[in-house]
């Protein structure tokens, strides 16, 4: 993947991280924008042409979870969201807001260019999904087109609910799913928030997948906030 | 006796009074007679005599005595023959029964008068001492003073040197009590058996206790006792039935207005502690949001710097210094920010029905971004083991845990945790063991201390504040379950062994 080409706008207030966020992009060879405050964001949003946006939820001007939802209402740039690690309600939120990916303070390098590479895969696989109906991680893989379920090669038999969750995951490499979120894809809008039959659903599935169901290879559970599809 | 022989003397004088009258009336009688008046007129004057010494000498037994004796002086001094209680004329008979019989329901009458009188007096005196002791305890805003204004009513009402020994908020008695020592004055008095007194007061099964100087009366609030009234025995002994009524129901008086005041005294002290409570806790939240900005910068740099520089390099080391202490730092203001989020009380555990392998997986999670890769067993039941739990808060126990068995393990050393379901008492047993270091004995029973910390520990061991396991078992006690630290018996380690409740009792 070439770098150069992709613009990504970091937005924080203090001036530390967002100096070593914008280092660190630097040296894996991105192009970025900071932004001290949502208006400057905004304004830099409107007028340039942006490939992802790092954005922090406490910032001076406006609530975080504001910017998201004026952002969402004309574009799809991928937004991970940066906050602490005791506001999950406000992860939540900013994910079912339209927010694809958080990280938490302190957080590694590391982890934070895994997490825009994830992105940026993400945006592009979601731009070739018809084309593409084989998707995999690790040693999972799922056949859109024959709703199979491949591990290590060997067909999987997965009930038809279990089928749908994994290729919802599948589908969503590397992004945190909300509970709320996964429950009205799965079961519909008119659901409701009845997160015990998501567990139960969970359990089972990690069973036929994971060698360890507390040691998980694939779905990852964000306490409090939802799961994750993890990208090897 | 000294009683007996006060009465005797008052008989006495009742008698003679008694007789005085009945003289008086002979005499103004002799002077009706020389006047002309007819005897009607005289026995009025003997009636008039039996009502006023009814009046006065205030017994029905004297007051028939009075009535039979003018009937038989009227006899002995106005009849035919005079000077002799014979009588010539019957008819008289009939004067002298209706005369008896007038003089006996007259006296009677009026001693019922005055008794009633008697009543309603003492009667209003009670209501009166009732309503001015109740008017005093309204205006009073502290326990002693309450002391001060009972034993000062109690000591006018019943004439007597009254005291008064307060409990405190624990329902021990103080060690000084008020007592009335003259009209005006109250003096404190040291008390030397505190004990004596509590036991005598939690084993009393009647109204009072005869024992000592004192006859002492327990002041019962509303869930304990809330302090003693204490009458000196020589004038509780002569108490009548009005007098301990009286005092009963000033004790009452004085335990509902002793209640009233621990009950704002500690709605006062409750939201006292409430805003100190928060604003601590505030202060610990702003302080830890405004550590972890600096630290995510700190530790961020300094991984750049790690990246950039050549392990052989010197200034390697310094760089991989800064971050591990930055790393170290981090987990501690995590630490922290769990322990308020705790001794904010209760609430804030939000128990929710999870799936404990989630949990285990999440605490794993962030233990190996934390510490790189590093084998640990997992063994959890087949079956899918639910527990009711506030899920960040255990994947913080798990994590604290594992953290301290990182911290005193070698790399190839075991490090396990293992579930397993109780079906008898209801609970899931996670047990967090390592091959590390055994802990000495002497540490053992401190280790869920705040702030303790193990000497000469050896390993990755970092000097800790202490917090890690002292949150654990805050949390697990809010959880309702239980938590211990032992060393392994055979074999070397440490095992953590905590439990929780299947069942949320909490939400039944």
């Amino acid at each position: 993947m070439n770098n150069y080409n992709i613009n990504i706008l970091v937005v924080e207030d203090d001036h530390r991280i967002s100096r070593f966020i914008c280092y660190t992009l630097s040296q894996e060879g991105y192009k970025y924008k900071s932004a001290g405050n949502a208006q400057n964001a905004l304004g830099i949003l409107v007028s340039e042409q942006m490939d992802l946006m790092l954005l922090d939820l406490g910032l001076p001007d406006f609530d975080g979870m504001e910017v998201i939802k004026k952002v969402r209402e004309w574009s799809e740039i991928p937004i991970i969201v940066i906050s602490a690690r005791d506001q999950d309600k406000e992860k939540a939120a900013a994910l079912d807001l339209g927010a694809d990916d958080f990280l938490t303070k302190p957080f590694s390098t590391t982890e934070l260019m895994a997490r825009i590479r994830v992105a940026m895969r993400h945006m592009k696989m979601n731009a070739s999904i018809n084309k593409n109906p084989i998707l995999s991680t690790g040693d999972l893989k799922i056949d859109l087109e024959k709703h199979l379920v491949f591990l290590s090669n060997h067909e999987l038999r997965v009930t038809p609910m279990e089928y749908n969750l994994l290729a919802l995951f599948l589908k969503n490499i590397g992004k945190v799913l909300t509970t709320g979120y996964i429950i009205q894809e799965i079961w519909g809008k008119g659901y409701g928030n009845d997160t015990q039959a998501l567990r139960t659903l969970m359990t089972g599935l990690r069973r036929k997948i994971e060698y360890n169901p507390a040691k998980p290879k694939y779905i990852i559970t964000e306490i409090g906030v939802g799961y994750r599809m993890k990208d090897y | 006796m000294n009683r007996h022989f006060i009465n005797r003397q008052k008989i006495g004088y009742k008698l003679t009074l008694m007789v005085f009258l009945i003289a008086i009336s002979s005499l103004i009688g002799y002077l009706f007679r020389y006047m002309g008046f007819p005897e009607t007129n005289i026995v009025i004057v003997y009636l008039l005599a039996v009502l006023i010494s009814a009046w006065i000498i205030d017994s029905f037994l004297l007051g028939i005595v009075a009535s039979i004796l003018s009937t038989l002086t009227f006899n002995y001094l106005f009849t035919k023959p005079y000077f002799t209680l014979s009588v010539h004329d019957s008819s008289y008979m009939i004067t002298f029964i209706i005369m008896t019989i007038t003089s006996f329901i007259t006296s009677s009458l009026t001693s019922l008068a005055k008794k009633n009188e008697l009543i309603a007096k003492e009667k209003e005196m009670e209501t009166k001492s009732l309503y001015s002791l109740t008017n005093q305890l309204t205006d009073v805003d502290d326990i002693h003073d309450i002391a001060s204004v009972v034993v000062k009513a109690l000591s006018d009402c019943l004439s007597t040197r009254a005291a008064m020994l307060c409990f405190d908020q624990e329902g021990n008695p103080e060690s000084s009590f008020i007592q009335q020592a003259s009209i005006d004055a109250q003096v404190r008095r040291q008390i030397y058996d505190i004990d004596e007194i509590k036991r005598r007061m939690e084993e009393l099964r009647t109204s009072h206790d005869e024992w000592g100087e004192f006859y002492d009366w327990p002041i019962y609030g509303r869930e304990s006792i809330l302090g003693i009234i204490r009458i000196p025995s020589e004038d509780a002994k002569n108490m009548n039935e009005t007098h301990t009524h009286l005092l009963h129901s000033m004790l009452e008086s004085t335990a509902l207005a002793m209640d009233h005041i621990r009950v704002s005294e500690q709605r006062i002290k409750d939201r006292e502690e409430t805003v100190q409570e928060r604003y601590r806790s505030t202060l610990l939240k702003s302080i830890s949001h405004d550590l972890r900005t600096p630290l995510a910068g700190i530790m961020g740099s300094s991984e750049m710097l790690l990246d950039m520089t050549e392990k052989e390099d010197s200034r390697y080391i310094l760089a991989e210094s800064i971050y591990n202490d930055a790393k170290w730092l981090h987990s501690l203001v995590e630490n922290i920010l769990s322990l308020t989020r705790l001794q904010e009380g209760k609430l804030i555990i939000k128990k929710q029905i999870e799936v404990v392998e989630e949990v285990i997986g999440s605490a794993l999670d962030r233990f190996l971004l934390r510490t790189g890769e590093r084998e640990i067993v997992v063994n959890i039941p087949e079956e899918p083991l639910m527990v009711p739990m506030d899920g960040r808060l255990i994947e913080q126990v798990l994590f604290n845990l594992l953290d301290n068995a990182y911290k005193h393990t070698r790399y190839d050393d075991e490090i396990s945790i293992c579930v397993e379901r109780d079906e008898v008492s209801k609970i899931a047993k996670f047990v967090v063991s390592n091959n590390g270091t055994s802990i000495p004995s002497e540490d053992l029973p401190h280790l869920f201390e705040q702030f303790y910390t193990t000497e000469g520990t050896n390993g990755h061991a970092k000097t800790g504040i202490g917090l890690g396991l002292s949150i654990c078992y805050a949390i697990i006690k809010a959880h309702n379950g239980s938590i211990t630290i032992n060393n392994l018996t055979d074999e070397q380690g440490v095992e953590v062994t905590f439990t929780l409740p299947l069942e949320d009792y909490e939400n039944e």
